[in-house]
């Protein structure tokens, strides 16, 4: 008797509970934001969601892990995010690119702005989720161009076992806050630097909000890998770009920025990509880093992203 | 009552080895397959697969002149095969799922046309997973997780000596064999794999297991006069 009592009045609890969490959850979701789409992928939780106020919609993997990607309402081909036009950047480091290799799709932001302002760049997109895609056609107004493939497939995976070669690889693969560890490993690296053409790079999105061992360990893990190294740090959203080339030689500045200006004669970027350069430019060769790199064998991503970095031994710590 | 404790933490020792193993096993298989559901399904599946043909395997041994040193036996065995893991894991993958560095297979070219209202985009699918997984997956781990599934009911025979308290003697072994468990899986997951590489993690859980059963064959040696064979 007592015990039929307690268990429905557990159980009444429990209903209570849940209802209350649920309405909390509703109030703090009202305002000014219109949920366009919230779906379980084979991968994630994909949520399209538009923010009127600012007049924007973005891409998110859940409720809270910030955002994946963000597009102006009005201007589906703008570069919102400040660290996709850093990576943009990478196509001013090469002197001439013309195949170019995007691993993560995402709201399709970059693939927008190359396929606007360089249709003849030939352009192949990895990306892992299949739902990615159909969202990214359906809310993200990313459209078919001759020059453009998608390929289903994990990022690894397709750079392993395909043998086409490009000029400019960027890799953008996130899950939810982190990068897959079998994309962050030197064996990964050297996998796509032997799928680069002569005088080829990459460029690698990094969100480290706070300094830690891993991002010192990919950091090493670049600079072990490429000839020539650089590091943007994309304002204060907390993202990184670090660029891996082939060249001989180093590029200044300078050199790079005038590239910018030449590619972006012309073209409404909506952004100077010139004085992007110029403010973000820092050689990464210049800095000693203390942190082993990272291999497939041994890459605990998780765990140093919690640990406190060893600084930098000479050069500006980013 | 020496016996009973060296049974129950063999098989805490052994139920803390086999979850290790089965941490590294995403480890060791992600950078080849990716880290879809597909591949967690895979190798979830076969450990369970290897505990339950192991489970019976180990029931019908533990039936026929239960000893310790057959135990120890079983755990060398395991040991062994564990710590020589990363020496296979590279034939095994190339075998179940070949083609690295060749132009796109034909089939992944043929375009199909997407869904959606972008547009039409010629998207190229991704091979199925979900055999060279399994296969894979069943190649390396399967004799391990056989091997390390027999421990408990072996373990079990010996623990119990009398049939009235079978359901007792069966539950304290297999109870302990899990919290082994619980210890072997966050440990590895929040020390071990940043202590060391999963080549480390392999040789030492195929070490620790090795030496669990020379240590079961040398108890029997030494305990024969007192505990005569059943």
């Amino acid at each position: 008797m007592n015990r039929k009592v307690l268990f429905i009045g557990l159980g009444a609890g429990l209903a209570v509970g849940l209802l209350a969490l649920w309405v909390a959850g509703q109030a703090a979701g009202a305002g000014n934001t219109v949920v366009r789409y919230d779906r379980e992928s084979k991968y994630y939780r994909i949520r399209v969601v538009d923010y009127l106020n600012e007049g924007r919609r973005c891409l998110q993997f859940s409720r809270s892990r910030g955002i994946q990607s963000s597009m102006i309402l009005g201007e589906p081909d703008q570069l919102d995010l400040r660290y996709s036009r850093s990576m943009v950047a990478a196509l001013a480091l090469h002197p001439a690119p013309k195949q170019v290799l995007l691993v993560g799709l995402g709201g399709g932001s970059i693939p927008k702005f190359i396929q606007k302002h360089f249709p003849d760049l030939h352009l192949d997109i990895v990306e892992l989720d299949p739902d990615i895609v159909k969202v990214c056609q359906e809310f993200f107004q990313f459209k078919a161009a001759a020059s453009t493939r998608v390929i289903v497939m994990d990022g690894r995976m397709y750079l392993k076992r395909s043998s086409q070669t490009y000029d400019v690889i960027l890799l953008d693969a996130y899950a939810g806050d982190r990068v897959p560890f079998h994309l962050t490993t030197l064996e990964f690296v050297q996998l796509v630097k032997s799928r680069l053409n002569t005088g080829g790079l990459a460029a690698s999105n990094l969100w480290e909000p706070a300094a830690n061992r891993f991002f010192h360990a990919e950091l090493k893990t670049y600079q072990m890998t490429f000839p020539q190294t650089y590091l943007f740090k994309c304002g204060t959203s907390g993202n990184f770009i670090v660029f891996g080339s082939l060249a001989d030689q180093a590029t200044t500045a300078n050199e790079w920025a005038n590239r910018a200006k030449t590619l972006a004669a012309g073209k409404v970027f909506g952004f100077s990509l010139a004085s992007l350069v110029r403010s973000e430019y820092m050689r990464l060769a210049d800095l000693r880093i203390a942190e082993q790199p990272l291999t497939d064998d041994k890459a605990p991503v998780d765990t140093l992203r919690h640990e406190s970095p060893q600084g930098f031994e000479e050069g500006q710590p980013p | 009552m020496t016996m009973r404790l060296g049974l129950l933490t063999t098989v805490f020792l052994a139920g803390g080895a086999l979850m290790s193993l089965e941490m590294a096993s995403f480890r060791l298989v992600e950078p080849e397959f990716g880290s879809g559901i597909e591949v967690w399904g895979s190798l979830i599946s076969v450990f369970l697969g290897g505990l339950a043909i192991g489970a019976v395997a180990g029931g019908w041994l533990a039936d026929r002149r239960p000893a310790l040193w057959k135990l120890g036996l079983v755990l060398l065995a395991g040991g062994a095969v564990t710590a020589i893991l990363p020496l296979c894991s590279d034939p095994v993958f190339a075998f179940t799922f070949p083609g690295e560095g060749a132009p796109l297979p034909p089939e992944w070219l043929a375009p199909s046309a997407a869904e959606g209202t972008g547009g039409q985009i010629t998207i190229y699918q991704p091979p199925d997973l979900r055999w060279p997984a399994l296969t894979a997956g069943a190649i390396l781990f399967g004799l391990p997780a056989i091997l390390l599934g027999m421990v408990s009911p072996y373990a079990a025979r010996l623990f119990v000596h009398q049939l009235p308290n079978m359901g007792s003697g069966v539950g304290q072994v297999y109870g302990v064999s899990t919290v082994g468990s619980i210890i072997g899986t966050l440990g590895t997951a929040f020390y071990l794999v940043s202590w060391m590489g999963t080549t480390w993690l392999l040789a030492l859980n195929g070490l620790l297991l090795a030496a669990l059963g020379l240590v079961l064959t040398a108890a029997h040696a030494l305990c024969r006069d007192r505990h005569p064979a059943a």
